[in-house]
């Protein structure tokens, strides 16, 4: 048994945008309560999240990357203990374009019942991709993310 | 496990007055929810229906909760699709809370049966209308995909 949580929204504007949007710096420090990803993107490679104070809140490796369309990566909370010692979760983020909108699925998941990681990011996502889509389609995130 | 049931979570850059009034109002649906039209007072106990652009009759239930501008709650039947009619009513809520200078907005589309197709075809609709929803509220402009009737329905 594992646990899923599936988020899916539609954002006016192209693939490239919201890769760029989800993966770089100066972007997610604007809608995503400030924190950056720090990675190349390879496969492979390392991954971590760091808040502005600093502190490494997510890290993990990337296992799939097809860019601007399906990046998968390996996901473990560091900051939690009992987040932590769940071990790695999974997440991956799918981005197809219908007429003028990028139709952006996020799949966070975990090989067990009850996960207290995943139920952190179902509350977790919605407010961040609601900020996200605000930020490219406005030009500003929302107030609070 | 008992039921069916579709949560969905949104933040919204305007009031909750103004959310409602998307929701509910002829002028604002037939903009991003596929051309339709909702009919009823929103009063406690009243009908409620949803019309497509040519005037078929295709959602009817009754509201059954009404906290302006914080919760609604709904009876919901779709009434063209058989599959769907025979299962009878389903629940929609919709909640609005304030967040910071922003809306969160919590729909909750559920019903008692197990495996519902009602429940699974509004999972697969609902994300797109509130996302058109929010980029018509934000930029007053909703998204192209949602604002027609679809040709084959």
């Amino acid at each position: 048994m594992s646990e899923k949580f599936v988020y899916v929204t539609y954002i006016r504007t192209t693939q490239e945008k919201v890769w760029e949007a989800l993966t770089k710096p100066e972007f997610t420090r604007q809608f995503w309560y400030g924190i950056v990803l720090e990675s190349s993107w390879k496969e492979g490679e390392p991954w971590t999240m760091v808040a502005p104070d600093g502190a490494i809140y997510d890290a993990g490796e990337v296992i799939e990357v097809e860019k601007p369309k399906h990046l998968v990566l390996s996901w473990r909370h560091q900051m939690r203990p009992e987040l932590k010692a769940e071990g790695e979760a999974r997440c991956t983020i799918d981005l197809e374009t219908t007429k003028d909108m990028v139709k952006l699925t996020v799949t966070h998941e975990m090989a067990r019942t009850g996960s207290k990681l995943i139920a952190a990011v179902s509350g977790g996502w919605p407010g961040i991709l609601s900020s996200l889509k605000s930020y490219l389609e406005t030009g500003k995130a929302l107030e609070r993310v | 496990m008992s039921g069916s049931k579709f949560v969905y979570v949104t933040y919204i850059r305007a009031t909750r007055e103004k959310i409602w009034d998307a929701l509910t109002k002829p002028e604002f649906t037939r903009q991003y929810w596929s051309g339709t039209v909702q009919k009823s007072d929103f009063k406690k106990g009243s009908p409620w229906s949803i019309y497509a652009p040519d005037g078929r009759l295709f959602d009817e239930g009754e509201i059954l909760e009404v906290d302006y501008p914080r919760k609604l709650v709904l009876s919901w039947r779709n009434v063209h699709f058989k599959e769907m009619a025979n299962e009878g009513h389903t629940r929609l809520t919709y909640e609005l809370e304030p967040f910071e200078s922003d809306v969160k907005l919590t729909l909750t589309h559920e019903h008692d049966i197990e495996n519902s197709k009602t429940i699974a075809a509004v999972s697969n609709g609902w994300p797109p209308l509130l996302a058109s929803l929010k980029s018509l509220l934000e930029t007053g402009r909703p998204l192209e995909g949602t604002t027609k009737w679809p040709k084959d329905v």
